[in-house]
């Protein structure tokens, strides 16, 4: 092996040239003597040199060392300079490589050939010392820029694999407290005697701030609710189980001594107020003596609750009221509504039937009325089901833009279905 | 959504194109920001051409409405669509934020 590393010996002669920084430049050359005096009038430039007599020589040179510019000669035994050109564009270390090749015969078509197989630029072995110059320098500006590309593209990777590795966190923790948002809905089956209770739901993200409750409040009575907040994600969802929290029976009996539904919203309205950015919470709350099948609800705000009678029609329970926050010495007055046995209750959010049409037209209440009525002969997860179904197809998405919940009760009596049926 | 400002004699109308969302929120904030920084003390949403508008944009209504009070500034709602004017209904908007069916009504509501 005929190579070797030289530090820089002095700046004579072409110092008008300098280069901003000394570069390291390899020179394969099997001519010594035009070897010899191509690299003295390097180092004059101020760069180091590194020599060898081939392109194979050359090619562990590079991997080794790294150099801002190659000087190849065409013509070379064991492995001429095209040859080498070819090798360092497939070589991954090495394919950004700067890449001169020196030549005696300047012929296009020998330019246009070198060129393909992978040279950046052309040297012939005539030219003067300024071009020499000239051409040098401008293979170590463009090595610089593309030295520079690759550091910026290296930490890009890096940030993008940082980055990554932090979204993976997070969407774990967002799984985990979807996981737990979910782990406080009521139980599907029977949360009392003679009511079945099933319900399905599924938020615009992974978290959603609609929730619902059904809950024993004493031994013949259930307290329901269905809230709203407005706003999607995160927020909305850390809103919304603050709210959930504070509507849990044991909280409402120790501060209200009932879970009456006028004082519960009263009571709510005080606790959440409007908040700067405009967030507020809708909400429908209801309590349903088992034993007589008399419900009171109250509605702050919320779209409210369908009640299918198993021998009537159907009717929304609500009224136009505030919601929570709006107004802080709002009413929110109670209704009252015997449900009898084969009647269904459904508790739902807004997203179920606000859903748009491709062409935006949305599915609305009236249809998914028409749902409601239509499935009274099938069981009540079957009919929740079809409600999703019929949303989903409306929409022509798997997916809905709002957080959408319904939950279904029935009071034991009726001749079809039952929760699972 | 888009927003465009008119100034009239009772105020600053702010035509609203596009639905009036969490998604647009940021929009019409601006708009209301900009309006609000242009000494306006009558704000006039016109919402004939949206046709949804969901819990989020019902929201920023009655807190812009609420911020305009403070500094004795009103906000009212124009031409609201039939589907629109439900939702605000169901939430007792009205009783909050005057809902007109013309440019003229405002003008004469105010005067009045």
């Amino acid at each position: 092996m005929n190579s070797n590393v030289t530090e820089p010996i002095g700046q004579a002669g072409e110092s008008s040239a300098q280069p901003e920084a000394a570069a390291t430049i390899l020179l394969i050359e099997d001519e010594l003597v035009t070897r010899t005096s191509m690299a003295a009038r390097l180092r004059r430039l101020g760069h180091r040199v590194l020599e060898a007599e081939n392109g194979l020589v050359a090619l562990d040179v590079a991997r080794r060392e790294r150099p801002d510019l190659s000087i190849v000669d065409w013509m070379m035994p064991e492995m001429d300079g095209p040859t080498f050109c070819e090798t360092v564009r497939r070589d991954p270390l090495l394919k950004s490589s700067q890449l001169l090749l020196m030549t005696a015969h300047d012929q296009p078509a020998q330019i246009a050939e070198g060129l393909a197989r992978g040279a950046d630029d052309f040297l012939s072995k005539s030219a003067s010392k300024q071009e020499i110059v000239a051409r040098v320098l401008a293979g170590l500006r463009a090595s610089r820029l593309v030295r520079k590309l690759e550091t910026t593209g290296n930490e890009l990777e890096s940030s993008l694999l940082l980055l990554k590795k932090q979204q993976a966190e997070t969407e774990a923790d967002l799984q985990s407290a979807a996981a737990f948002v979910r782990s406080i809905l009521p139980p599907q089956g029977s949360p009392a005697q003679g009511i079945a209770l099933a319900w399905e739901y599924q938020p615009s993200l992974m978290l959603g701030g609609d929730l619902f409750g059904v809950m024993a409040i004493d031994a013949d009575s259930l307290g329901l609710y269905i809230l709203d907040a407005s706003g999607h994600g995160v927020a909305a969802a850390l809103r919304s189980a603050s709210l959930m929290t504070f509507l849990r029976a044991e909280h409402m009996l120790q501060l209200l001594g009932s879970y009456d539904p006028e004082k519960v919203l009263t009571e709510a309205n005080q606790r959440f107020p409007l908040s700067v950015e405009g967030e507020y919470f809708t909400l429908w709350v209801g309590q349903l003596h088992v034993p007589t099948g008399r419900l009171s609800y109250a509605s702050a705000g919320h779209s409210g609750a369908l009640a299918s009678l198993a021998h009537g029609s159907l009717r929304w329970l609500t009224r136009s009221s505030f919601p929570l926050g709006f107004d802080p010495s709002a009413q929110f007055p109670c209704d009252y509504v015997d449900l009898q046995p084969g009647d269904r209750l459904f508790l739902l959010s807004d997203g179920i039937y606000e859903v748009p049409s491709p062409s935006g037209e949305l599915w609305g209440r009236e249809r998914f009325q028409d749902v409601i009525e239509g499935a009274k002969r099938t069981s009540l997860s079957a009919t929740i089901a079809s409600c999703f179904s019929q949303a989903r197809s409306w929409q022509q998405a798997q997916f809905f833009s709002d957080d959408a919940a319904v939950v279904g009760l029935e009071l034991a009596g009726g001749s079809e279905g039952g929760v699972n049926g | 959504m888009q927003i465009n400002e008119r100034v009239v004699p009772q105020g600053i109308i702010l035509d609203v194109v596009g639905d009036l969302t969490y998604a647009n929120r940021g929009v019409f904030k601006a708009a209301v920001d900009k309006a609000k920084s242009a000494g306006c003390r009558h704000l006039i949403v016109n919402l004939e051409k949206v046709r949804f508008i969901d819990s989020a944009g019902l929201g920023l209504l009655v807190l812009v409405s609420q911020n305009l009070k403070l500094i004795q500034a009103q906000l009212s709602v124009l031409k609201p669509q039939l589907y629109v004017r439900e939702i605000m209904s169901l939430a007792n908007i009205p009783k909050m934020i005057p809902i007109y069916d013309s440019e003229d009504a405002v003008s004469g509501a105010r005067a009045a």
